[in-house]
C-alpha cells in the first residue's frame, strides 16, 4: 500500500510537471496514463496501442482513375493560333482546382447547386438528366432535364461559371446517343429523375456502364424529324411510332457520301493525348 | 519573270517628257506604249541551298534584333518626360486572336476578344514640323514578316530603326513630351486593366455586296405578282423637284475590307507573360488580323485615376509585374466560388 502510494505520489509529481511544462499532446498523456494503470493492475506485457482514427474525406469526391479528358478541352478545327487554347486551358485548371468538375455524359444524372440571389437559402439546387454537352473552352455548357409537377424543366449550366457551388454525379452512365434532346417528346417518365434521389455508387475503374434503353415517344408531330439519318439516333423503339414505309422515305435525305468525305475528318487522338497528359501534369501540382 | 506594263507618253508642247518629271505644269497624254517589266522574286535565281540559306540566316538576324532592347546603332534612350494635362500617348499593334466568356464579381457574363501584342517596336518618329505642322507622330509597326517581300524602301525605313520588317505600320498622333526612339519595343503592359481603349481594323470583306446585306434595306414580297424584283433598292429619291439621285445614296457596292474603329472598349486583364490584352465586347476584324489600339478620344472614359505608364511601359525601368493584371470588378479563377448575397 504504501508503495503504491508512494509511485501515486510520484504520479501525481511527474503530471503536474507534465501540466507545468504545458505538454499539450493529449494522448501522450492518456497512453501514458494507460500505461501506468496496467502496470498497476495487471502483468500483461504486450501493449496494444490504441487504434488510430481512419479519417474518411467525403467532402472532396474522389476523382476518376480512368482515362478521360472532358471534351471542352479539345479545340474545334479553325484557324486560330494555339496559344489562345493554352491560356484559356490554364484558366479552366484553376477553375477546377477550386470546384470539382466531375467526369460524366449525356445521359448521367447531375445535381448542380448554384448560388442564386432569389433563392431562398441563396444556393439553387437541381438534379436532372444532362441531354446534351456542349461548347468549347470556358464556355462550355451542359442541359439538365426534369420533370416537376407535371411540367418539363431544362436549365442549361456554364461549367465555369463562377456561381455554380457543387456539381454531383448521382448516376453516371452512357447512353445510346450523344445528344438525347429527343427526350422532350418521349414519354414523361424517361425524363422524370427524383429530385432527392441518393447517390448510386459507381467504380473508379473500368468501362463506364451503357445504358441501352430505347425510349418511347409521344405521337408525332415531334419538334425534329427524329428518324431521319442526320440525326443518326439509336436510342429511339421507331417500330411503335413509326411504320416502315416511313422509315424508308426517312431515309430519302440520308447523305451517305459523308462518311468517306475526307476533308470533314477530324483525327484528334494525338491532341487529345497531349492535353490529357498536360491537364493531368496541372491538376497534380 | 517578264510581266507586260504600261508607260505613258507625255508631251508638253513640241516635247515629249517622261512621267516623272511631269508632276508640275500641266501635261497631255498622248498615248501610252507597251513595255517589259523585268521583276523577280528572290528565289528565283537562286539555287536550293542558298535560298535556304538566306532564310535561316534573316530568321535568326532578325530574332537577335528583336531580342536587344534598344537600337543597336544609338545607345542611349531618349529623355521620359512626365504626364502633363492634355498629352497623348503613343498606342499599340496587336493581333487579335480569339474571344472569352469572362465573368464579374457579381456573377454577370461577359465576352471578351483577347488581343496578342506581338513585336511591337517604334518604327520612326516625326516632328511636328514634318508630320502636319499641329502634333508629332511616331510610326509604329506590328507582327514581323519576311523581308523577301517587301521593297527596298520600306526595307530602308526598318533598317534605320533596326528592327525586323512588319506586316502593319501605322502612325499614331502623339503630345511632344511623349515622343520615344525608334527601335523601343512596346508591350502589352502599356495598358493597364479598367482602362477604355478604342480599336481600328479592317473589317471582314463581304465583298460586292447587294442593298439588302449592305444596308439592311427590306427588299420586296417573294411572291404575290412580283416580277423580277425581290432584293432590289426600289425607289432612288424624292423625284421631280432635286430630279436627282443625293450623294452618298445607298446602293450596292463593296461591303467589308475597310477600317472600323470600335470606340470605347473596356479592358478586363492584361497578361504580362505572353503580352495578351482581354478588351470588352467584339472588335472589327477576322481572328489573327492585325489591329490598331489606342487610348479613347471619348471624354467620359478617360483614364487619369489609372496611372498609366507614360510614354510607355519600360521592363527594365519599372521591373517585374505580376503575371496577370485583373480589373477590380473581375472575378478571377483561383477564387473560391461566388455566393450571392
Amino acid at each position: 500500500m504504501a508503495a503504491c502510494s508512494k509511485r501515486l505520489d510520484k504520479f501525481i509529481v511527474s503530471l503536474r510537471l507534465l501540466r507545468n511544462l504545458q505538454v499539450q499532446n493529449e494522448r501522450s498523456i492518456s497512453t501514458s496514463l494507460c500505461r501506468w494503470a496496467s502496470e498497476n493492475d495487471s502483468e500483461t506485457p504486450n501493449f496494444v496501442p490504441p487504434s488510430k482514427p481512419v479519417i474518411i474525406d467525403k467532402t472532396q469526391a474522389a476523382a476518376t482513375m480512368r482515362k478521360f479528358l472532358s471534351p471542352e478541352f479539345i479545340p474545334p478545327r479553325q484557324r486560330t493560333n494555339p496559344l489562345k487554347f493554352s491560356i484559356e486551358r490554364k484558366d479552366m485548371i484553376r477553375r477546377r482546382k477550386i470546384l470539382n468538375i466531375p467526369e460524366f455524359y449525356a445521359g448521367s444524372i447531375l445535381a448542380v447547386s448554384m448560388a442564386d440571389p432569389n433563392a431562398t437559402g441563396k444556393i439553387n439546387r437541381f438534379v436532372g438528366i444532362c441531354i446534351q454537352r456542349g461548347g468549347k473552352g470556358l464556355g462550355a455548357t451542359f442541359v439538365l432535364r426534369n420533370i416537376i409537377n407535371h411540367q418539363g424543366v431544362e436549365i442549361c449550366y456554364e461549367l465555369y461559371n463562377p456561381r455554380i457551388q457543387k456539381i454531383e454525379v448521382l448516376k453516371l452512365e452512357k447512353r445510346l446517343d450523344d445528344n438525347l434532346m429527343y427526350l422532350r417528346d418521349a414519354l414523361p417518365e424517361y425524363s422524370t429523375v427524383d429530385p432527392d434521389m441518393k447517390p448510386v455508387p459507381f467504380s473508379l475503374t473500368g468501362e463506364v456502364p451503357l445504358n441501352e434503353l430505347k425510349v418511347k415517344m409521344r405521337p408525332k408531330p415531334w419538334s425534329k424529324r427524329w428518324e431521319r439519318p442526320k440525326f443518326n439516333i439509336q436510342g429511339i423503339r421507331f417500330d411503335l411510332s413509326l411504320v416502315p414505309k416511313q422509315m424508308e422515305h426517312a431515309q430519302k435525305w440520308a447523305q451517305p457520301w459523308q462518311e468517306y468525305d475526307m476533308l470533314k475528318e477530324y483525327d484528334t487522338s494525338k491532341l487529345e493525348q497531349q492535353i490529357l497528359s498536360e491537364v493531368q501534369q496541372e491538376m497534380s501540382k | 519573270m517578264a510581266a507586260w506594263s504600261c508607260r505613258f507618253l507625255l508631251q508638253r508642247g513640241p516635247r515629249l517628257i517622261s512621267p516623272r518629271a511631269a508632276a508640275e505644269s500641266p501635261v497631255q497624254l498622248v498615248g501610252c506604249v507597251r513595255t517589259v517589266k523585268t521583276t523577280t522574286w528572290f528565289e528565283e535565281h537562286l539555287t536550293e541551298d542558298n535560298q535556304e540559306y538566306m532564310r535561316k540566316s534573316m530568321a535568326e538576324e532578325y530574332r537577335t534584333q528583336t531580342a536587344e532592347k534598344l537600337n543597336p546603332l544609338k545607345d542611349e534612350p531618349w529623355q521620359r518626360h512626365e504626364w502633363t494635362e492634355g498629352s497623348r500617348r503613343v498606342g499599340l499593334v496587336a493581333v487579335k486572336l480569339g474571344m472569352a466568356p469572362i465573368w464579374t464579381k457579381t456573377g454577370e457574363k461577359h465576352a471578351v476578344t483577347m488581343l496578342q501584342v506581338q513585336d511591337c517596336h517604334v518604327i520612326k518618329c516625326l516632328s511636328k514640323e514634318e508630320h502636319d505642322g499641329h502634333t508629332a507622330a511616331l510610326v509604329v509597326g506590328g507582327k514581323n514578316v519576311s523581308p523577301f517581300h517587301r521593297s527596298e524602301q520600306q526595307m530602308e525605313m526598318f533598317r534605320n530603326a533596326g528592327v525586323p520588317p512588319k506586316q502593319k505600320i501605322t502612325t499614331f498622333k502623339v503630345s511632344d513630351n511623349a515622343i520615344i526612339k525608334p527601335g523601343t519595343p512596346l508591350y502589352a503592359a502599356h495598358f493597364r486593366p479598367g482602362q477604355y481603349v478604342d480599336i481600328t481594323a479592317k473589317s471582314i470583306g463581304k465583298g460586292f455586296q447587294g442593298v439588302m446585306k449592305r444596308w439592311g434595306f427590306k427588299g420586296q414580297p417573294a411572291s404575290h405578282g412580283q416580277t423580277k424584283t425581290h432584293r432590289r433598292p426600289g425607289a432612288s429619291g424624292p423625284g421631280g423637284d432635286p430630279a436627282k439621285v443625293f450623294k452618298g445614296k445607298k446602293m450596292p457596292g463593296q461591303m467589308g475590307n475597310m477600317y472600323v474603329t470600335a470606340f470605347g472598349l473596356k479592358i478586363w486583364r492584361v497578361n504580362t507573360k505572353y503580352n495578351v490584352l482581354y478588351v470588352n465586347g467584339s472588335v472589327p476584324g477576322h481572328r489573327n488580323c492585325v489591329l490598331k489600339i489606342r487610348d479613347t478620344v471619348l471624354p467620359t472614359r478617360g483614364s487619369t485615376l489609372l496611372n498609366p505608364p507614360f510614354p510607355t511601359y519600360f521592363t527594365e525601368e519599372e521591373g517585374d509585374l505580376a503575371e496577370d493584371l485583373y480589373d477590380d470588378d473581375l472575378f478571377i479563377h483561383t477564387e473560391p466560388s461566388l455566393t450571392l448575397t
